[in-house]
């Protein structure tokens, strides 16, 4: 699995697909062998990774296993469900595909919802009664006569991917000329008027030349759009709520963005957005088509939302605008910031976690804080609903990590070398004069807590470009 | 025609209170080049201390005007006390240690801020919106020289008027003829330099948070007593249509966030009136966007150098 993913394989000589075919099974045969290799090489990390793989693979049936009283004193803290876990599959995802635009490329999108909406409509539509006069069915398990359009999980997944790709580009054509906080407000204004639409295109009046729509209904309005058709393959209900196969189905799209972020981390285009990041100016002398480069970032970080949208739509059966509000794209960023922007492991870690808090640890602790109001004879305590205030919890978060952490708790080494390169004389409103009389000691220690290698040019003209974070 | 008047006129009282929220992320934009998030927060914030005070006070409908304005002029004066205070001690908290830090990390730092002041009124007062009555009257006030005008300007419009002009005036006097106001000129302009010329800067920057914070706790009070209500969220929209107001003014900008805060609030309530309110969101939004595609520098253009 090299950049076999995202550059075309070219075979020298004759050949054609059967030659390509056994090219692959013979590197798949490889496999073993090179585990082996990595076994011997790094007995540790490997046998950590493998471990990691088994535990997460079979992870529902361990938590099945294993929920009895006994464990439960062990392990007191609630173990997520199944739903909890292809949210979690689902935010990883996006945490994904926003470390694209916001850590590769230093492009602070906050209206990163806006594609998870689109995609999530897309799957809606193409895998749904909604379209009630058409009727049109392609490899999908419908019952016959059923009205609408009912495409394939498998098809709908790139669909949404293209169609949430091709608005990033839209958005990012005309936009992404402008400075990092006035594309940041852009992207939120986007990120708002996408749902408003979905919710309000109900009751459609419209002529333009031979396009007449009377009363059409085109997004379902506030009430959205369902049944939705669950992810079908070989007749494997993967939609399932209740049932783990959905998470299986997650985890296989979390794996492939995986590979393909990794991928284009590391390929011309990866180095191309970093040295954006780092500096503009300095990036199109040395011949990066930065416009080009910047509308790749913001169209494929698109698509991974995209992705994620039509999972939850599939998997939910059903859509609707209001699940789309910025504090879910706030919610993917606080992901980022928290697992270390730029690293994509980290930012996966960020989501889980985020996830877990938010959706299995803070319902838990409601009924906790009941019983130990009523212990110390406080049942008030119990009226206190804590998922109600996670926003409290991932504010004040996103608040001291920029104080103390900004580079998250699995950094990208690169990224945490910036972080602590404080511009000693670009900063804005904080001159090296005042810096003198102002500053306690304790303050500057805060600002580094970790010693980076100290590059004052490179941070400079990264404050001036205002891209990095 | 008069139904348009009668429009306007409502746009009008509303664009005076996006112009004073807007004056404060002008302000703050124009010394550390920083969208303040949490502003809108600290104007909802506002619009909830005003509310228990009037309650705590004892203002009801039906007392005398003198003594209802007395109160009022109480309670103004508390509440932009207590937000100028809540104001600088979030730029105490959360911006001042970021200062020297990549541009974008203020600007998280404030988003994070903006979650936690939300929850903070989410816990004060709950998730339901509150109202209070109308104490200043509803009427129009040219009943009072006994016409019957169709068009109608209510005592509550002209309270709004009242209070916001002699607050801009007092800003742009303040601005322009004081020493802490050209102080706040030439940190805007060039920090550096301003520090060499020996203004302490991050006082300077203090002062701006503070006169900031007390516009939107007056910007609080009006919200109260003209539209009578506020929640939780209100923050969050209001301060987006507030922001968009100083963008399309040209941030930075005093007089133009005025401007704007007029003219969005016409357009908003031209929306409402002849569109339809759920759409005006969307519009808004697409000025925002509009204006900073086409137009970055707003209607006005930017006063002070562009650093970046």
């Amino acid at each position: 699995m090299s950049t076999a993913l995202i550059q075309p394989v070219t075979n020298d000589g004759p050949g054609g697909p059967l030659v390509w075919l056994r090219q692959r099974a013979e590197a798949i045969a490889g496999w073993p062998g090179a585990y082996a290799r990595h076994v011997r090489a790094h007995p540790v990390r490997t046998t950590f990774l493998t471990l990691l793989v088994v535990l997460v693979v079979a992870y529902p049936f361990v938590r099945n296993t294993f929920l009895t009283p006994f464990s439960r004193s062990v392990f007191p803290l609630p173990l997520p469900d199944d739903p909890v876990l292809v949210f979690m599959m689902i935010f990883a995802i996006m945490a994904v595909g926003l470390n694209i635009v916001i850590g590769f490329a230093g492009l602070l999108d906050l209206g990163y919802v806006a594609f998870y909406a689109l995609g999530a409509y897309t799957a809606a539509y193409l895998a749904s009664p909604h379209w009630g006069g058409l009727s049109f069915v392609l490899f999908a398990n419908v019952p016959p006569g059923y009205p609408g359009i009912h495409l394939p999980f498998w098809i709908i997944v790139w669909v949404a991917a293209a169609v949430a790709a091709v608005f990033g580009v839209l958005l990012g054509a005309p936009t992404l000329r402008l400075r990092g906080d006035y594309l940041a407000i852009v992207t939120l204004g986007f990120g708002e008027i996408v749902p408003i639409f979905f919710k309000n295109l109900v009751n459609v009046n419209f002529t333009f030349g031979p396009i007449q729509l009377v009363n059409a209904n085109l997004t379902g309005g506030p009430l959205g759009i369902n049944p939705i058709d669950a992810p079908n393959f070989f007749g494997i209900n993967f939609g399932v709520i209740g049932g783990s196969m959905p998470f299986y189905l997650g985890l296989v799209l979390l794996v492939m963005t995986i590979v393909i972020a990794r991928n284009l981390e590391r390929s011309r285009m990866g180095r191309a957005w970093m040295a954006i990041r780092e500096d503009e100016t300095a990036a199109e002398m040395m011949g990066v088509n930065t416009v080009r480069t910047k509308l790749l970032a913001f169209g494929l970080g698109a698509s991974f939302a995209g992705v994620a949208g039509a999972l939850q739509a599939s998997y939910q059966g059903a859509t609707t605008s209001d699940f789309f509000m910025f504090s879910t794209s706030i919610l993917v960023v606080v992901m980022i910031i928290l697992g270390g922007i730029g690293n994509i492991w980290g930012v996966i870690l960020g989501a889980i976690v985020v996830q877990y808090v938010d959706k299995t640890l803070l319902p838990w602790a409601g009924p906790r804080l009941g019983e130990i109001g009523t212990a110390l004879g406080n049942p008030e305590l119990g009226a206190i609903n804590p998922s109600r205030f996670s926003f409290l919890l991932f504010g004040i978060a996103l608040v001291l990590m920029m104080r103390f952490r900004p580079e998250g708790f699995v950094p990208s080494r690169q990224r945490a070398a910036e972080m602590h390169t404080a511009p000693p004389d670009e900063a804005i409103g904080s001159p090296g004069v005042i810096e003198e009389e102002v500053p306690t000691a304790e303050e500057s220690e805060a600002a580094a807590p970790v010693p980076g290698p100290t590059d004052p040019d490179a941070a400079d003209d990264a404050a001036r470009q205002g891209g990095p974070l | 025609m008069e139904q348009l008047l009668q429009t306007l006129i409502i746009g009008l009282s509303n664009g005076l209170i996006y112009a004073l929220v807007a004056l404060g992320y002008t302000l703050v934009y124009g010394i550390i080049e920083l969208i303040n998030f949490a502003h809108g927060e600290v104007f909802m914030l506002g619009s909830m201390i005003a509310l228990t005070l009037l309650i705590a006070l004892g203002v009801a409908p039906g007392m005398d005007l003198v003594t209802t304005l007395a109160l009022i002029l109480v309670v103004l004066v508390v509440t932009m006390t207590l937000t100028a205070t809540l104001n600088v001690s979030i730029e105490r908290v959360a911006y001042r240690p970021l200062r020297s830090a990549p541009r974008l990390a203020p600007l998280i730092s404030a988003i994070g801020m903006s979650f936690v002041l939300q929850n903070v009124g989410l816990l004060w007062k709950g998730p339901t919106s509150l109202g209070f009555p109308d104490v200043i009257p509803n009427t129009n006030i040219f009943a009072v020289f006994g016409l019957e005008t169709s068009v109608a300007v209510t005592y509550k419009q002209l309270f709004v008027a009242a209070v916001t002009i002699p607050l801009l005036l007092v800003l742009s006097w303040f601005v322009a003829k004081t020493r802490q106001g050209k102080a706040m000129r030439a940190t805007a302009q060039d920090p550096d330099t301003a520090g060499l010329m020996g203004i302490d800067v991050n006082r300077t920057i203090a002062v701006t948070f503070i006169i900031a914070g007390a516009l939107a706790g007056a910007a609080g009070l009006v919200q109260i007593l003209y539209n009578n209500t506020t929640v939780w969220n209100l923050g969050f929209r209001f301060g987006l249509n507030a922001f968009t107001s100083a963008v399309l003014g040209g941030i930075g900008n005093l007089q133009g966030a005025v401007l704007g805060g007029i003219v969005l609030g016409l357009i908003n309530a031209l929306s409402d009136r002849y569109l339809s309110a759920q759409w005006t969101n969307a519009i808004v939004f697409g000025v925002l966007i509009a204006i900073l595609v086409f137009r970055p520098t707003g209607l006005l253009g930017q006063q002070l150098a562009d650093r970046a």
